[in-house]
């Protein structure tokens, strides 16, 4: 029984992560559409090496994908990189589980905060559903059987889910920093 | 009622909570037919570098060291060069680096003993940390919050608004004053309002409910406003009034400033928890003692939850440190009846309405830091505090409703006790009721501030007011006149300078006997008040009083100028006392022969070691 407990916490996990994913994607993919002439000048990210930044000229202010945002937000709230870049293979479920309910519970807080996701059709998953004529096709998937026009009849599959808000934290770090998720962290006695 | 003094540049109706734990402001546009109380966004670091916006801000703040502050990571969009940084991120950083994290500075200007103007924050810090004061500390955030509304709203500036500002209604005159000094510093107008605030939570009720309050209150009843903050416990009464005819509010009593809360709650919980662990063998280091703090915060609204519950263990984690997550975990199990008993019977047991809090223990040396209660109970509080305010001994007030306020409460199970224990101190009988909850929505985190925006918004339209005036009466301590005892101090005795309940906008002279001050040397006097003590007049002297009556604050002094033509360099006083519109007392010597007249000021700075 616990063990089926678990197993359906790490599916949910899993399934939460694809949509976690998905919205990665979407924001990466309006970025770069929307930003990609902000985004040429520092195309070129300095390495690990030293270089000095410009002091004599006033440096254009470092921006950083709002993706990598997400990600930061996500793994110092949540710990999620952490999470996810841990292999399972030496663990237990039970080891698994009881770290899952904290990263799950914590990165539902960070998605609700940040992005207010909410199904976008308010019906049992299952029940009779009506695809009205000059739908948006950004907002229904249409599966199986498509032929004729709308209105189309079907079975709601899945309510869907929407961002009902965007408000990503701004960032105004250095330029060293623009692509770090977590900091190296050290204690100092 | 006093319209021709607001300004008629203001736009908005701000309403400042400066929390202990967090602060809100709620706005109203005052040309509005309706009050449309909105909550300000408030953006703040949430991280180095990465600022986010929230509805609170945390009421913290980190003094980076020098060398972490660089390259902008502690700017904010309308301020650079910051080496400090208030709100979320200086919460998180008071896990990890406490010394360089300010916290409770609210707490710390209701503590007369130690000098509330000196850089003293983070309390015990190294020397290496430039620390703050408590009035500085509250002056950031309010700053921050300033700022915010600055760059949303540049066309009304905060000075030009009408602007009411909450305080604990324990906070005694000299703390008002300091929280009215961070604020006029952190730029809010001279003619700021304080308002005490349960009465907030009281007018957010009100705001929400309309004109269906009446149906809700009737003449005669007495509200309780219980109000359970991250680090302090506020009690006050209210009574229902009638006024010629129309029922009014009266605010009726106010309790003593408890220094428990849900913060108390959290680390009990973690107590216990971290107590599970060393059973398994687990021993948890400082951090991760910090990050079970955390989750027990997490953890104590589910626990607490009775619904819903499928099994009777939960398990609560802390997630390793270090990349390594799920190996560095370690996990236990606790049964949610250890934790009710932990939480409900620890802070909120069943007593008797007779039932005293344990005393503090006195003794010859204490610690100086903040005096958090001994006897965390809040029933028995309560208790003290319904007795202590009875039509007479050993009759308690009896409320008829409750107002809860406060992040505690959103714990059913901790409303239900409080009631519970209610009901078994005034049980049902064919007279009267227990006391109910009242009817309505609470937002249990922003209805101060929601309140005190809607108290300015009917304070400007005209609209239901508490009354009440003080909530405490004021003394002034007189030495008494005969031949001195080497060694031994003079006896002591209180004059009542402001009585219990004396209202704004009044002042009164206070008959006594005259009071011989030197002219052009500074003159002191102790000062003390009581929150119990209702029916001393104006110039009643109290040659004793019972240690738990009387609370010494911070002694008044003023120098007093050489009057023109006077011939003496000596002066005979009396005192006269005012409470302004805006709630602030005045103390003022009134000299006896001419119209000369000092004001008496607040030291707070030379009774700091004094104990």
């Amino acid at each position: 029984m616990d063990q089926l407990l678990l197993i359906s916490e790490i599916v949910n996990v899993v399934l939460f992560l694809m949509v976690v994913g998905w919205l990665v994607a979407r924001i990466l993919g309006k970025w770069k559409t929307t930003k990609i002439a902000a985004e040429k000048p520092q195309a070129k990210i300095p390495d690990k090496t030293e270089t000095k930044p410009p002091t004599a000229k006033q440096p254009p202010k470092p921006s950083r994908s709002e993706a990598i945002t997400l990600l930061a937000t996500l793994q110092r709230e949540a710990r999620f990189v952490d999470f996810i870049k841990e292999p399972l293979d030496s663990y237990s479920d039970a080891q698994i589980g009881a770290a899952v309910r904290d990263v799950h519970r914590d990165c539902a807080k960070v998605l609700d905060r940040l992005f207010a996701i909410q199904p976008m059709v308010n019906q049992e998953e299952d029940s009779p559903v009506e695809v009205p004529a000059g739908f948006d096709a950004g907002r229904f998937r249409l599966t199986g059987n498509v032929v004729g026009d709308p209105p189309f009849h079907g079975r709601l599959v899945h309510h869907g889910w929407e961002a009902t808000e965007v408000r990503l934290p701004a960032w105004s770090g250095t330029q060293l920093s623009v692509r770090v998720v977590a900091p190296v962290e050290v204690e100092l006695a | 009622m006093s319209t021709s003094r607001e300004k008629n540049t203001a736009k908005f109706i701000l309403g400042f909570d400066l929390g202990t734990t967090n602060s809100v402001l709620a706005y109203a546009p005052l040309d509005a037919e309706n009050p449309q109380v909105e909550l300000l966004a408030l953006p703040q670091l949430v991280s180095s570098g990465t600022v986010e916006s929230r509805t609170m801000l945390a009421s913290f703040a980190y003094l980076a060291n020098p060398n972490e502050a660089v390259g902008g990571v502690l700017d904010l969009p309308w301020t650079k060069q910051r080496d400090f940084a208030v709100g979320e991120y200086a919460r998180r950083q008071g896990a990890v680096v406490p010394d360089r994290t300010v916290g409770a500075a609210k707490s710390w200007l209701a503590y007369s003993r130690v000098d509330r103007h000196q850089p003293i924050l983070p309390w015990g810090a190294a020397e290496s940390v430039a620390k703050i004061s408590p009035v500085t500390a509250s002056q950031r955030y309010l700053e921050h919050i300033v700022a915010v509304w600055q760059e949303l709203h540049p066309e009304a500036p905060v000075a030009e608004q009408l602007v009411v500002l909450t305080v604990p209604a324990s906070f005694d005159a000299s703390a008002r004053e300091l929280t009215r000094e961070a604020a006029l510093a952190a730029g809010l107008p001279q003619d700021l309002v304080l308002l005490e605030e349960p009465q907030a939570a009281v007018y957010a009720w009100l705001a929400d409910r309309g004109d269906r309050w009446r149906r809700a209150l009737k003449l005669g009843d007495t509200l309780l406003v219980c109000d359970v903050g991250g680090g302090t416990t506020d009690l006050t009464l209210v009574t229902v009034a009638d006024d010629s005819g129309e029922l009014v509010l009266r605010r009726m009593a106010v309790g003593n400033h408890l220094l428990v809360g849900g913060d108390n709650m959290d680390l009990a919980l973690a107590h216990f928890v971290a107590g599970r662990f060393a059973e398994k063998g687990t021993k948890l280091d400082p951090w991760q003692s910090v990050a079970l703090w955390h989750s027990c915060r997490n953890a104590k609204e589910s626990l607490l939850a009775t619904e819903g519950a499928t099994s009777d263990q939960y398990p609560i984690s802390v997630l390793g440190r270090g990349s390594r997550l799920i190996g560095g975990t370690v996990t236990t199990e606790v049964d949610r009846l250890s934790v009710g008993q932990i939480l409900v019977d620890g802070f909120f047991p069943h007593c008797k309405v007779s039932d005293r809090p344990a005393r503090r223990m006195a003794s010859g040396f204490r610690e100086l830091g903040l005096p958090y209660e001994t006897d965390t109970a809040i029933t028995r509080h309560l208790a003290a505090f319904l007795q202590a305010h009875g039509p007479a001994p050993g009759q308690p007030v009896r409320p008829t409703h409750v107002l809860f306020n406060g992040g505690v409460f959103k714990a059913d199970i901790l409303r239900h006790r409080l009631l519970e224990v209610l009901g078994e101190w005034f049980s049902n009988d064919a007279d009267n009721q227990a006391p109910q909850m009242l009817e309505g929505s609470h937002d249990l985190d922003h209805a101060v501030a929601r309140g005190a925006a809607y108290y300015g918004w009917a304070k400007h339209r005209g609209g239901l007011r508490i009354r009440g005036g003080t909530a405490r009466a004021y003394y002034v301590g007189i030495e008494t006149a005969g031949l001195a005892v080497p060694g031994a101090p003079r006896p002591l005795k209180a004059l009542c300078v402001v009585p219990n309940g004396m209202e704004e906008g009044t002042e009164t002279d206070v008959p006594s006997d005259e009071i011989g001050l030197i002219v052009g040397e500074p003159a002191q006097f102790r000062f003390f008040s009581s929150s119990t003590r209702k029916n001393d007049r104006p110039g009643e002297l109290l040659a004793s009083w019972s240690l738990d009556e009387l609370d010494e604050t911070d002694s008044l002094e003023t120098t007093l100028s050489a009057a023109e033509g006077a011939e003496d360099d000596y002066a005979a006083v009396r005192f006269l006392s005012r409470i302004t519109e805006l709630g602030v007392l005045e103390l003022w010597c009134v000299s006896t022969k001419n119209n000369s007249r000092w004001k008496l000021e607040f030291s707070v700075r030379e009774d700091a070691g004094a104990e």
